[in-house]
């Protein structure tokens, strides 16, 4: 019995192998048959005719039974499906323009989905390569004002050792530039600090060599580091003795250890390429948080157990440390959640506003092969007449388009690829998209499904439409009926309302993200932006090894730009405004009690030197800005910013008050009130801030501003001369103006609204195309009756008025039905929407009138050549 | 089973072959409709009851001469022998008693 199934599948192979011979054997075997038959029927006295056709009419429809033998061997359903492909490629290539303008609205809305899905599977689905990544969690410390999320080092020891939930606990690599030398040219290279339990928290192990131990890990044990897989092909080509070998890093002799696997990340460190052991300083204090902490929870062990664990543990650390402590809680969460919490909302904003450019480009597409179907109908109706079924023609026709869905899938995916390198350029760092986004199986798999359906989505309703027609009434009016027409008027109308109201939501979204833009980008921000460049300078430790070479280097390096031909001022600065930087600490001022909550008394630390607030135009409100007076040597001082002025010192001068400087310890003296500048992101309020100046506290990382006389870009080569000319191996980090500065602070609401912008114009560029299509085709199924109507007196003006209306009808509608929709969408964009509310009123009145201004410029055209129509050839055209 | 029966009892016939074979036989009583003979043939090349080889016909044409397969003698045997079995219970029903 097996056997003969065996035999019987064989021979139905073999049949599929030999498709053609079959058609070709078939023929020639009816041949033999109905020369036979006529023979017989000679035989049999019947004249030559006579006998074929009398042999003719015994054997019937030889292409039934041709088929009918055919379909005998089971294949008829891939048969089917082949000749419906092959068909389908002939039709579309007989009306190229039209597949090509398919396929690329397709390709659009397939190709955002794939990227935007990417970033999604990349940020919030795809588990990291790690094993039981389910069991890697975030712990973070969290102040009761939900002021501070990062971990103090003493913190995390004490954690480290109290808990009983975690297998091992780990502070998330601390990166950092360091100079190595001795391979060839110095070179800047990045490098993480971590705790020995870094791996073990990930779950993987070395390929060579070993991790670094809990000893390793004390101030004075042996320096060692472990290089990543590619720097150690990259920087001493895959050797296999690479153990034991040396690198100096700043000068300091650290002896490799190990190598990590092949293709090893880890979200915010993508571009370390070894790492070393955190060596943290006990001195600091519990008042230094920085870190981030990872861990990985015990087998059995749930989110909620462990948060219960560590909470207790918080709290005993606050009965313990109640001045540094108090307010200060944990955090559990999983990893991945910690690292998507800010990216979620533009990310998902993103991904809904995708969806809509999707549902719009099919939408546009139906439209596009109805419009194409009033051409068609007599085809589809000879193929009724013949016996094609109504579920044939609609396969037919969905085969059509789902092929032309998959092309656009295929345009959509090389699309996607562009934009995904344009991202991976442009995104923020909150996107974490550098080393996960790419395309991989579930994309692909996302953007096949996706492709599939939506060539199956937008061929259902003209595929419906045309098979529904009667083939009677097509074939005999040779063309179109009157009431089909109407129908498919109807239908089309329809169609464009629904565009139209997608595009209502999409610009409404783009409108208000470009609105809020604008808004972010004139506020305030405290400086005089323009013509002024910056740029960091980090000295390495190595050839600077003491904070008085730094100091005199940065002396120099101003004094040489200060003279310099283009430069109106320039000056150093600790951290640049509206880069999001922090530089935090206590200020307790003299004469005062201690606060019971030093959180609360953060201030922002900066150390500046002379002229940095007259080259960022800032106003100096009282007293006097740093000078050459002011040196190691000279009595400590200080300069507040207004906001700190008014939080400390209400109604009070603050000048000649005194303050303890959280970081090294001096009292120092203020000497000078200035105007407050935004620290964080233009529409942040400004925080309290001190200035210290240079030469008191030298480091070696500092941004350098120089306002120029012209052109803020044009000094770029000047300083690049200046720092090469003292040291040739320095350089220079993050060249920008202060406007590209402050832009970049908005670099996720500008990504958003960049995007968004591109998708309102395609919406727009689609509602044209739709709208042009459905009074195009009004226009010309009712030729007749605007003959008629002109040869009876209308004017033109009301023939003009009349064609017009049926574009801008729908587009009404549309508007209407799109509005409340863009209303209820557009709560999504709350949280990155700043000065205006997301009803913004403006947006919401503006984008009609767009709307409409556009339906009436895609009805123009055809309006003007109805208008023209001469009522003879009008009439004579049926 | 009549196919199989009339190639079992002839040897390799074409197509048109059965056809008149079986009409022959059966004093014109059973024509065999073109439209389902060939389809029947292309489902017994399928079982393996049959196999296809072409040939010169009597008036040397080029045709398709189907031969019965061991697989195909013994399902004609045991066609004729349900078919027998059967035969003879409905005469023996309809039998006047």
């Amino acid at each position: 019995m097996e056997m003969e199934r065996l035999g019987e599948l064989w021979r139905r192979l073999l049949f599929l192998l030999q498709g053609s011979r079959f058609n070709r054997e078939m023929e020639e075997e009816l041949r033999f048959h109905l020369k036979s038959k006529t023979e017989l029927n000679r035989e049999s006295g019947m004249g030559a005719d006579e006998a074929r056709y009398a042999a003719i009419r015994r054997i019937g429809n030889t292409a039934l039974l041709k088929e009918r033998s055919r379909e005998a061997w089971g294949w008829s359903a891939i048969d089917h499906f082949m000749q419906d492909v092959k068909f389908a490629i002939r039709e579309l290539s007989r009306n190229p323009l039209f597949a090509i303008v398919v396929i690329l609205t397709l390709a659009f809305g397939i190709g955002v989905n794939t990227a935007i899905f990417s970033a999604v599977n990349a940020l919030l689905l795809n588990p990291y390569p790690f094993p039981q990544p389910d069991r890697i969690v975030s712990v973070e410390a969290r102040h009761i004002s939900g002021k501070n999320s990062s971990t103090g080092y003493q913190d995390f020891l004490d954690w480290q050792r109290q808990n009983a939930v975690f297998e091992s606990m780990a502070i998330v690599p601390w990166t950092g530039a360091y100079t190595l030398t001795g391979q060839g040219e110095p070179q800047r290279i990045t490098g993480g600090a971590t705790t020995p339990e870094f791996l073990r928290v990930l779950g993987i192990q070395p390929v060579l060599g070993r991790f670094f131990t809990t000893a390793e890990d004390q101030p004075g044990a042996p320096p060692v580091a472990v290089l990543t897989y590619e720097a150690w092909r990259k920087r001493f080509g895959a050797d296999p003795g690479v153990l034991g070998r040396t690198l100096t890093l700043d000068g300091q002799q650290f002896t490799v250890i190990g190598v990590l696997p092949r293709g090893f990340v880890f979200p915010g460190i993508e571009t370390c390429e070894g790492f070393i052991a955190l060596r943290e300083n006990s001195s600091l204090g519990r008042t230094q948080h920085q870190y981030s902490v990872i861990a990985r929870l015990k087998p059995g062990v749930s989110i909620e157990q462990a948060q219960s664990d560590m909470s207790t543990i918080a709290s005993r650390l606050e009965q313990q440390y109640p001045a540094t402590n108090t307010g200060w809680g944990v955090k559990v969460q999983p990893l991945r959640a910690a690292l998507a919490e800010e990216a979620r909302t533009p990310v998902l904003a993103m991904f809904s506003a995708v969806g809509f450019v999707l549902l719009l480009a099919c939408v546009n597409v139906s439209g596009l092969l109805l419009a194409r179907a009033s051409g068609r109908a007599k085809e589809i109706a000879i193929r009724a007449a013949l016996g094609a079924g109504r579920g044939r023609i609609v396969r037919l026709m969905l085969t059509e388009t789902a092929l032309l869905g998959l092309s656009g899938g295929a345009a959509g995916v090389l699309l996607a690829f562009w934009i995904m390198e344009g991202l991976r350029k442009t995104a923020p760092r909150v996107f974490a998209l550098d080393s996960t986004l790419h395309l991989n199986f579930t994309v692909l798999l996302f953007t096949l499904l996706v492709s599939l359906l939506t060539g199956i989505v937008s061929g259902v309703v003209p595929a419906w439409s045309a098979s529904g027609a009667d083939p009677n009434s097509v074939l005999k009016n040779e063309g179109n009926t009157w009431s089909r027409a109407r129908t498919r008027n109807r239908l089309m109308s329809c169609l464009v309302a629904s565009e139209v109201a997608l595009s209502v939501i999409l610009l409404a979204g783009a409108g208000l993200l470009v609105r809020s833009f604008i808004t972010a980008m004139h506020v305030d921000t405290g400086l005089r932006a323009d013509r002024v460049l910056t740029f960091g300078l980090d000295l390495p430790h190595g050839k600077y090894s003491s904070e008085s070479q730094a100091a005199a280097f940065y002396r120099d390096l101003l004094d040489r730009l200060q003279n310099s031909p283009g430069i109106e001022a320039v000056a150093g600065i600790s951290t640049l405004p509206m880069t999001g930087g922090m530089q935090g600490g206590g200020f307790q001022v003299e004469g005062r009690p201690k606060a019971a909550d030093w959180v609360d008394m953060m201030v922002q630390y900066n150390h500046s030197t002379p002229g940095y607030f007259r080259t960022m135009g800032i106003p100096i409100l009282r007293g006097r800005d740093f000078d050459e007076r002011d040196t190691g040597t000279s009595p400590p001082v200080a300069i507040v910013n207004d906001t700190l002025a008014r939080q400390y010192f209400p109604g009070e001068d603050p000048i000649g008050h005194r303050y303890q400087d959280a970081y090294d310890g001096k009292w120092r003296t203020i000497v000078g009130v200035v105007g407050s500048v935004k620290s964080q992101q233009p529409m942040n309020p400004p925080v309290p801030g001190v200035f210290c100046p240079h030469a008191q506290s030298p480091s070696r990382w500092m941004w350098i501003t120089a306002r120029a006389r012209g052109d803020a870009a044009q000094l770029i080569e000047t300083a690049r001369t200046a720092v090469h000319n003292l040291d040739r191996d320095l350089p220079l980090l993050k060249v920008r103006t202060m406007r590209e500065v402050i832009s970049d602070s908005l670099s996720v609401p500008r990504l958003l609204m960049q995007f968004l912008a591109v998708f309102a114009i395609f919406a727009l560029l689609l509602d044209a195309i739709g709208i042009y299509g459905i009074v195009d085709h009004s226009v010309r199924q009712r030729t007749h009756e605007m003959g008629i109507r002109v040869a009876m007196g209308a004017s033109s003006g009301k023939v003009v008025g009349q064609v017009l209306r049926g574009g801008t009808l729908p587009t009404a509608v549309g508007v209407l039905l799109g509005l409340p929709a863009a209303l209820a969408a557009s709560g999504i964009l709350r949280a990155v929407l700043y000065g205006i509310s997301p009803r913004d009123l403006t947006v919401f009145l503006a984008v009609p009138v767009v709307l409409l201004l556009v339906a009436l410029g895609a009805s123009l055209l055809p309006a003007l050549r109805a208008a023209k129509m001469d009522p003879i050839v009008a009439l004579r055209c049926e | 089973m009549l196919i199989l029966r009339s190639l079992d009892r002839n040897g390799p016939m074409h197509g048109y072959g059965i056809a008149q074979h079986i009409q022959q036989i059966s004093d014109t009583v059973l024509q065999v409709e073109e439209g389902s003979l060939y389809p029947a043939l292309q489902r017994m090349l399928i079982k393996g009851w049959v196999k296809a080889e072409w040939g010169l016909s009597e008036n040397n044409r080029r045709a398709c001469y189907y031969r019965l397969t061991p697989a195909g003698q013994k399902q004609a045997t045991a066609e004729v022998a349900e078919f027998t079995r059967v035969m003879e219970a409905i005469t023996r029903v309809i039998q006047p008693a």
